[in-house]
């Protein structure tokens, strides 16, 4: 949204997404203990870990709380750094100085939490942050236990996910949809229609580190481990590829690349495991760095042959268009198959 | 102060590189007329626009006053909101959007534009109908209204002069900065364009301060003229005194 809609190259996802993450993780292995009445010392040793486990396999108020909260803190920690970057990035000249900043600012994130203890448990990573709904298995029957807990996560994640679909699809289907992309389009001549163009740039900039803030608590609730490992700039790109590859300022197209991305992702790690033991030979690492191949070669298919992406952009579709659509939408459809006999529905 | 001057400006001057492109202007404008801006290429005529409403700044300390508030030091879109609209002289339209878009998005007070309502369209819907009946009306005005679901690439020169122009009129401006309304319009365009602007002055009284070429319709609809010529504005009057003087003469004739 910040680049399709606003117009703003951000490179640095990865910084906000690690800071949600590493805020989210410190916060839980912090909380999960506190509330639960253990004093368990040092966060990063592994008998901490297993204090954690204990309590997000037996108490679910606490461990549901904490995740709330985590989530709450974690987008306000993403938004408050996107704040705290809009003020020297919004202030450079080109779109490109911009997105430099930013990619420094990620990779500088990176090195600063590898090398330093104290936040996040460093290099080692801070690992055992438990599934919030680990405890959900105690009701359910033994052989269903592997898939109960990790399937209600995941139902709960796609209902986020798809929240944040209907509200990126409402606020780009309305008047600020429409401001977005006017300044995405012309900065100067949306300042001279009055629009406070630093200002807008600069919510959106908070509204989509938040966004990827909240994303990062997701994401270490889901793998388990807060790791520096894991904010490497190839991030930031993974999210550019899923733009790319489903269209700029749409969000359905969006949402398709980043089905393909992560399943791609995901898939290939799978897979694997899966072919392993077929060719024992094989460097299973083959399949893990060969998602990079495909989703390059991905890549050159689609900007070569559909620089829009899977799903161009669209209309900003408010009520402003049914005094206008009325009546004749018989008459474009009309119009284009007459237009183009040859080519059928197919022109776009 | 007199009530009837909408802006007044003093001072004004801006150089790129050597040149000096606006040279010490000072001008006013009353309310409600239409004021025609005339020179060569490269007089000075953009770029006092661009220093009148911000777009660039000024070099050295200038004063500009309208309708009663002191602008130098404001920025182009709160200038926008005390109701000061511009044009440009090459259209610049959103290009990812369409024509109808566009007019809408001149609109002032949106209550949508705003991250947090815009997600709750009752908040916004009555009144963005509202917006549309006006931006209607205005584009049927300027016999646009069929291309509203074009985006502004797919569109003429023309059609886009007039898109710009539509946009320029939906925020109901006090005083309007039009540059070259009717540079690649249509001869009767032309004549159309600028019989609208004499109308939303009679409607509204809505100020106009417009440069153009096409002197010969320019003149039937202006009460006055003011003339640049490197920088400096050589003479001002009604048209029919402005084409007797000499320096503008000599001006054009590179005397």
């Amino acid at each position: 949204m910040e680049y399709g809609y606003g117009g703003q190259p951000n490179f640095g996802q990865v910084l906000f997404f690690g800071l949600g993450a590493v805020v989210g993780a410190t916060l839980t292995a912090n909380l999960l203990p506190m509330l639960a009445g253990l004093n368990v010392g040092d966060i990063c040793t592994v008998s901490s870990q297993l204090a954690r486990e204990n309590v997000a396999s037996t108490s679910p108020v606490i461990s549901v709380s904490v995740w709330v909260v985590a989530m709450v803190i974690g987008s306000i920690a993403g938004g408050i750094m996107g704040l705290v970057a809009s003020y020297p990035a919004l202030r450079v000249k080109e779109e490109w100085f911009l997105s430099m900043i930013l990619l420094v600012g990620g990779e500088a994130f990176r090195i600063v939490v590898m090398n330093t203890p104290q936040i996040g448990c460093g290099f080692n990573g801070l690992a055992g942050i438990y599934n919030p709904f680990t405890w959900f298995n105690n009701y359910i029957p033994q052989s269903w236990q592997t898939y109960a807990s990790t399937g209600l996560f995941a139902a709960i994640i796609i209902a986020f996910a798809f929240g944040c679909f209907v509200f990126a699809q409402r606020i780009g289907n309305s008047p600020y949809g429409r401001l977005l992309k006017s300044v995405r389009d012309d900065k100067v001549a949306s300042e001279s229609l009055g629009k406070d163009v630093t200002r807008i740039r600069q919510q959106i900039m908070v509204l989509g580190s938040a966004m990827a803030g909240l994303a990062g608590v997701f994401y270490v609730y889901y793998i388990g481990v807060a790791s520096s490992d894991d904010y490497i700039t190839a991030v930031t790109f993974s999210v550019w590829v899923m733009m790319i590859l489903g269209g700029y300022a749409n969000n359905r197209g969006l949402l398709v690349g980043t089905f393909v991305i992560v399943l791609l992702d995901r898939g290939s790690l799978i897979s694997g495991l899966l072919l392993q033991p077929y060719f024992p030979t094989l460097d299973p690492n083959y399949f893990v760095y060969g998602r990079y191949m495909v989703e390059a070669v991905i890549l050159l298919l689609v900007l070569a042959f559909k620089q829009k992406g899977i799903f161009p952009e669209t209309r900003v579709k408010t009520k402003a268009y049914t005094l206008f659509d009325f009546g004749k939408k018989n008459n474009t459809t009309a119009a284009r198959t007459t237009d183009n006999p040859n080519q059928g529905g197919k022109n776009s | 102060m007199s009530n009837d001057v909408i802006l007044r400006v003093e001072g004004l001057s801006k150089s790129f590189g050597g040149v000096k492109a606006v040279d010490n202007v000072s001008l006013s404008i009353s309310r409600g007329s239409i004021t025609g801006l005339i020179g060569l290429n490269g007089s000075g005529k953009s770029t006092l626009f661009n220093l009148i409403y911000g777009t660039e700044k000024s070099d050295n300390e200038a004063r500009i006053e309208f309708d009663g508030h002191r602008i130098e030091k404001l920025s182009p879109h709160q200038r926008f909101k005390l109701g000061l609209g511009r044009t440009f002289q090459t259209p610049r339209l959103f290009s990812g959007m369409t024509v109808l878009e566009n007019t809408m998005l001149a609109s002032k007070g949106q209550r949508g534009e705003h991250p947090l309502t815009a997600a709750i369209p009752t908040r916004w819907e009555s009144q963005e109908l509202e917006f549309a009946k006006k931006a209607r009306q205005q584009m049927k005005a300027l016999e646009i209204e069929v291309l509203y679901g074009k985006l502004v690439t797919e569109i003429s020169g023309g059609q886009m002069k007039l898109t710009q122009l539509s946009n320029a009129t939906m925020g109901d401006p006090k005083m309007l900065l039009l540059d070259e309304p009717t540079a690649g319009v249509a001869p009767r365009l032309a004549q159309d364009i600028f019989q609208s602007i004499s109308n939303e002055r009679q409607s509204k009284n809505t100020t106009f301060f417009i440069i153009e070429h096409r002197l010969e319709v320019l003149f039937k609809h202006v009460d006055r003229v003011l003339a640049m010529h490197e920088g400096k504005i050589i003479t001002e009057g009604t048209p029919a005194e402005v084409v007797k003087d000499q320096r503008l003469i000599d001006a054009y004739l590179g005397g």
